[in-house]
């Protein structure tokens, strides 16, 4: 399938909110404090959200984020994305979603998109394309 | 993004029912009344009971659907499909479609992300894996050509 850059998007995390282990699973929550993102049609910077992590009884970890976007020339977007992280095949993939009122911005309406995660010791850095 | 084959899968849509405005959009239930699918690593069948689209026409065009699915492998394990998806295009190409003719899917978007869940051993990996899926809506049901996100 052909796809196409879209951002490389970065979030800084605070402390984890460890739940614990519930009837649903173990779920750890990321606050996201802030972050950037950059690609050839839009660049900005985060203002907030979080990432509802659940471990799975195999290991792996579910991933729910939702954060708003603030592109440099101020619309917002909010962007919301499930996902897969097995750290022990190397594999964190997400599935991006947005949703934005900015008519210049209105393709990532009509869009689905893969992320290629990257943990980095500054937190998480998703590289993530357009499916075509 | 590199991907790879993971398998085609093709439904049959019974008739839809047509919910009507809702808050949303115009909202519209699919129900599948069988289907198939086939791939380097699992084949078998769609079953019917549990399995549907339901759909969302939005004010924009764009027609969301949340697509579930319960398949059958060909040696009895079961897998539960989980797909969100986008469908949008020219607006002839739409009606065309909707008048239940065979166009050609290069000219209007039907992308979907499906995800799995699987009690089976031999088919554990599905839980672990992201996909995109391309569809090509034929009149009998589209065809979805499911790749595994690498």
């Amino acid at each position: 399938m052909n796809s196409r850059p879209l951002m490389r998007l970065r979030l800084d995390t605070s402390a984890t909110e460890e739940i614990g282990t519930t009837s649903a699973g173990t779920l750890s929550i990321f606050p996201i404090v802030g972050g950037s993102f950059e690609g050839d049609r839009l660049r900005g910077r985060v203002l907030g959200g979080g990432d509802w992590v659940t471990i799975r009884p195999d290991g792996t970890f579910e991933l729910d984020a939702r954060v708003t976007l603030e592109t440099d020339d101020g619309a917002l977007i909010h962007t919301t994305f499930t996902g897969v992280r097995d750290d022990g095949n190397h594999y964190f993939r997400t599935l991006p979603r947005f949703e934005t009122a900015a008519p210049k911005y209105g393709f990532l309406n009509r869009m689905l998109a893969v992320g290629v995660g990257e943990i980095t010791p500054e937190g998480p850095i998703h590289a993530i394309e357009e499916i075509l | 993004m590199e991907t790879r084959l993971l398998m085609t899968l093709r439904v049959i849509v019974a008739r839809p029912l047509e919910i009507g405005a809702v808050p949303h959009g115009a909202r519209r239930t699919a129900p599948l009344s069988g289907g198939a699918f086939e791939g380097p690593r699992l084949r078998g069948r769609v079953l019917p009971g549990g399995s549907a689209d339901w759909q969302l026409l939005r004010p924009d065009g764009v027609l969301e659907m949340d697509l579930r699915v319960t398949l059958q492998t060909d040696d009895g394990a079961l897998i539960s499909m989980r797909s969100f998806g986008l469908r949008h295009g020219p607006p002839e190409v739409i009606a065309a479609i909707s008048r239940g003719e065979t166009v050609d899917p290069a000219t209007y978007y039907f992308r979907t992300t499906p995800r799995f869940e699987t009690a089976h051993p031999a088919y554990a990996f599905l839980n672990r894996m992201v996909t995109v899926a391309s569809g090509d809506r034929r009149p009998e049901g589209p065809i979805y050509t499911v790749h595994e996100v690498l």
